[in-house]
């Protein structure tokens, strides 16, 4: 398989008793984006450090264009590593932090030099050569150690939150230089965050991790449209997540007995679920409208609450009698202008619920 | 090798290092203790010829040994008075550093000098000092001159440490409320940094109570704890030594982790706006 | 704004204790030592004529002179050994023991120690060191020598084995705090860029940590540069160091010679330190 990057084959990690990485497997395609997205303590960052071998693992297989490197050490293995920090090395000038790699591969000192200096040109810092690391700023560290990592040419490059330190103002230019730079070296990047704005953005391929497990892997849309399980959904913005129990099923349909009411979901795939048995689905806000026609099966009586502006769009938070939350976005013109304290009726079509199927009995 | 195996031995060996340092700095003091129980015949040295107290009985109807309790006292009222006098001025220099006034870099390591300059050499210079100016060297003159110098550094540096932490909102918070500063430092300032304080004067205790280099030229004929345990050694090692040394180290002992209690207590104290 | 106002009178008046004291009691003597030392006659009295004629009569003697040698020697020996000891445990103690209980007892029971009597710790080694000694005895009953070794008590080894066990400390302490002060990410970053364990310690964890190594070895240099009570306590009268030579000469009532030893071992500590501030720029190490 030489077109796979990097294959995680059944890797598991434990500190003790506490299982940070569980059985986890992904094949990552040559040159592909790939983002590790969840919240905090699920383990995208444990997977990262046992890809770059600072972490070992405790059974499974890591392979890095198709040889097993889960025996080799950091040093040794086809990776570089971008760290949420920078991890700078104070003490060096930015030429020499950026040789640095290169110094240790033992490549003659003449060859170091050009080699520091193209990088240095390439990514736009070669005024800043003589300069250490205390004196850059934020976007210039961040460059200074996206060229140490890169001037290797590492196979893969992992990146640790890479602008999580960056001003909030600097975040989105340098997202794209990234991903620019991805591009054009035909590298794969593996990328963790637990911003999804960053991952639906910049990934070719998401893997959203909860309790070292993967939850779903795919591409943003279908990460965004399609979720899995209920936690993806409830992890991804803008998801109205229902759970109830199927009362009937029919057409590629089933209907479903949730606490504010029964609604239609369709069966995505051919699976219908038990009558009877568990389910949850979801829906996202903006399918939702607050003037309900014809088309819209699924329906609902709620009472408006807070009102939030995102640009054009105004999303409400909606009540029901036992104070279940509905999140209900609508763009500037088509809105009724509901105020706070407002009754309405809400409603979407049937084909917009998404029914999960990867829940796997957990609640 | 696999590098995991390599890097697990380079943890071993290190660590084995580290735990035999340990023991060979220890040893010795365990040693001194168990000896110090040996019987009336034991000497300096194994065998310790049976179990008893009887070189601790010694300490108190001195026949072998010199008589240690009135150096004893000495030793304890000179630590206690370096103790308030560091506590009082550490306080005082560290506030003063917090205004920043002129000259406060000179400041620092004038103070500072206290700890680089080798006692011998200040004691020997106090020594000259008051002989060109005809005073009596005495444990509660010359040597306490010299002791502070000792134990005012440390206890200086403990109070800048505790002011780092300090959070400076409250102090604030109260002078907004029409309170002058001197009340303000008595009434918020003060309490709050006063467990910092006590760890500064035990510091300076445990340093007054051990100190002998800045003693030895400066206590004229009434000597301190130290000395006479130098003095008896230099004259017969006897195993009344080791006891002497044994209960001088465990109040040492007992003095530091007081020490380090408090500053444990400090920990959240200073940061936490109540 | 604080209970204190910046450059207040308030501010000079608090610091004036501390200033007086510290100048009146080691600035003003330690000075008074140098103008003692070039005294000329025999009385003591600030009427003496000043002459250099004492530090030709010191240097005249080569006994003396060896006995320099001997101290910076032994400095350098003990810089060495607990150098290198101190900073492989505090190596061990901040980057291998990953449990901080661990390490928090580990540094407490290296630290402790340092707060108890030096006499005593000195006397403490007597036991071991004799010809009867823990260690003769021992050596007899693992059968690594069947007479007992008669070179640790009174001799430069036994002097040697109670400093590294009272000094050892001094290293330890500022290379933990240095190197407790370097992220952890940036070994981390160094062998992710191929470099293996030798490499990062030799490229980025001894760079770093030189300011601590430099602080720990000059401490070490000042103080058994002073030392005079292990060597008078394990040495006995045999043997002694430059710090022996001043008390000797106090207690012989040559206070002249007392204060060309006192003024040449603060010459070679000065000497020391500044050789040290060469090798790390204290203003460097902000960077």
């Amino acid at each position: 398989m030489p077109d796979i990057d990097l294959e995680l084959r059944r890797i598991t990690k434990r500190y003790g008793s506490f299982l940070a990485v569980d059985n986890l497997s992904l094949d990552i395609a040559r040159g592909t984006f790939t983002c590790l997205l969840g919240p905090s303590g699920c383990g995208k960052t444990t997977t990262l450090r046992c890809i770059a071998g600072l972490e070992q693992i405790d059974s499974g297989d890591i392979l890095i264009g198709g040889r097993s490197i889960a025996d080799a050490p950091p040093w040794q293995r086809d990776i570089a590593m971008m760290f949420q920090d920078f991890a700078l090395f104070p003490h060096m000038t930015v030429a020499r932090q950026v040789g640095f790699g290169l110094e240790m591969l033992k490549q003659p000192r003449a060859e170091v030099a050009r080699r520091v200096a193209a990088m240095l040109k390439t990514f736009e810092i070669d005024h800043l050569a003589g300069r250490k690391p205390a004196t850059l700023s934020g976007g210039q560290r961040q460059r200074a150690a996206l060229a140490r990592a890169l001037i290797t040419e590492p196979r893969i490059l992992l990146l640790d939150e890479p602008i999580g330190s960056l001003d909030f103002s600097l975040r989105e230019m340098v997202m794209f230089e990234l991903k620019a730079v991805q591009r054009r070296l035909g590298i794969s990047f593996v990328w963790v965050t637990h911003d999804q704005t960053e991952a639906f953005s910049l990934g070719d391929l998401v893997v959203v991790m909860n309790r070292a497990r993967i939850e779903q892997v795919g591409s943003p849309a279908d990460i965004l449209e399609r979720p899995r399980s209920a936690f993806v959904a409830g992890f991804i913005q803008g998801n109205n997540v229902f759970r109830g129990t199927v009362t009937a099923a029919q057409d590629g349909m089933v209907r479903i007995a949730t606490g504010v009411g029964e609604f239609l979901v369709p069966v995505l795939n051919g699976s219908t679920p038990p009558t009877g048995g568990a389910v949850s689905f979801s829906v996202r806000a903006e399918r939702i409208t607050d003037q309900p026609g014809a088309e819209h099966a699924n329906r609902l009586s709620v009472r408006c609450g807070a009102v939030e502006f995102f640009g054009a769009v105004r999303r409400y938070f909606m009540h029901q009698a036992d104070s279940q939350i509905l999140k209900v976005d609508q763009f500037g013109a088509q809105a009724a202008r509901l105020r706070e304290g407002d009754q309405a009726t809400i409603g979407w079509r049937a084909a917009d619920g998404v029914l999960h199927h990867g829940d796997g009995g957990s609640p | 090798m696999r590098w995991t195996t390599r890097a697990a031995l380079m943890k071993w060996t290190l660590g084995s290092v580290a735990v035999g340092f340990l023991i060979y700095q220890w040893l010795p003091m365990v040693t001194l203790g168990v000896l110090s129980f040996s019987g009336p015949d034991g000497g300096t040295t194994f065998p310790m010829n049976g179990v008893s107290l009887y070189w601790y009985a010694e300490l108190w109807e001195p026949s072998l040994s010199a008589d240690f309790k009135a150096p004893l006292l000495r030793s304890f009222l000179l630590a206690l008075a370096c103790s308030a006098t560091t506590a009082v001025m550490a306080v005082a220099a560290a506030q003063a550093v917090r205004g920043e006034f002129r000259g406060n870099g000179v400041f620092f390591y004038l103070i500072l000098l206290g700890i680089m300059a080798p006692g011998l050499l200040v004691g020997f210079g106090v020594a000259i000092v008051a002989r060109l100016l005809g005073i009596a060297l005495s444990w509660s003159t010359t040597t306490f001159l010299v002791h502070v110098t000792w134990t005012l550094p440390f206890g200086f540096l403990t109070m800048l440490a505790v002011f780092n932490r300090f959070d400076r909102r409250l102090e604030e918070a109260a002078l907004t409320l029409g309170a002058t500063r001197v009340i303000a430092f008595r009434r918020i300032t003060l309490p709050i940094i006063l467990p910092g304080v006590i760890g500064a004067a035990l510091f300076g205790f445990s340093l007054s109570y051990d100190e002998f280099a800045r003693s030895l030229f400066t206590t004229g004929a009434d000597l301190t704890l130290p000395l006479t345990v130098l003095g008896q050694f230099d004259r017969q090692l006897t195993p009344s030594l080791y006891a002497v040394g044994t209960l001088t180290t465990l109040f040492s002992l007992t003095v530091i982790l007081l020490f380090g209690g408090v500053m444990w207590l400090t920990r959240g104290r200073a940061r936490r706006p109540a | 704004m604080s209970t204190i106002s910046r450059r207040s009178p308030a501010s000079y008046l608090l610091a004036a204790p501390a200033a007086l004291w510290m100048t009146g009691a080691v600035v003003v003597p330690t000075l008074l030592i140098a103008w003692v030392s070039l005294w000329g006659g025999r009385a003591f009295s600030p009427d003496s004529p000043l002459t250099i004629a004492n530090y030709a009569r010191f240097f005249g003697n080569q006994t003396y002179l060896k006995l320099i040698l001997d101290t910076v020697q032994q400095s350098l020996l003990l810089m060495a050994i607990s150098g290198v000891l101190g900073y492989a445990i505090a190596y061990f103690l901040v980057v291998m023991v990953k449990r901080p209980m661990v390490r928090l007892a580990i540094f407490f029971a290296l630290v402790i120690p340092f707060w108890t009597s030096a006499i005593i710790r000195s006397i403490a080694w007597i036991p071991f060191l004799g010809v009867n000694g823990v260690i003769n005895r021992t050596l007899m009953f693992l059968g690594l020598t069947s007479a007992p070794i008669d070179a640790f008590l009174y001799s430069r080894t036994g002097i040697t084995m109670a400093q590294v066990s009272l000094y050892t400390l001094l290293m330890t302490g500022p290379v933990v705090y240095t190197l407790s002060n370097i992220p952890v990410q940036l070994r981390e970053a160094a062998t992710c860029l191929k470099a293996p364990p030798l490499a990062v310690f030799r490229r980025i964890t001894l760079p770093l940590t030189l300011p601590g190594i430099v602080i720990g070895q000059v401490l070490i240099f000042l103080n058994v540069m002073s030392d005079f009570a292990t060597v008078a306590a394990i040495g006995g009268n045999k043997l002694a160091l430059l710090g022996n030579l001043v008390l000797n000469f106090y207690e012989a009532g040559n206070i002249r010679y007392a204060s060309v030893v006192a003024v040449l071992l603060m010459v070679c500590m000065l000497a020391g330190v500044a050789i040290a501030l060469k090798v790390v720029d204290v203003r460097r190490l902000g960077e």
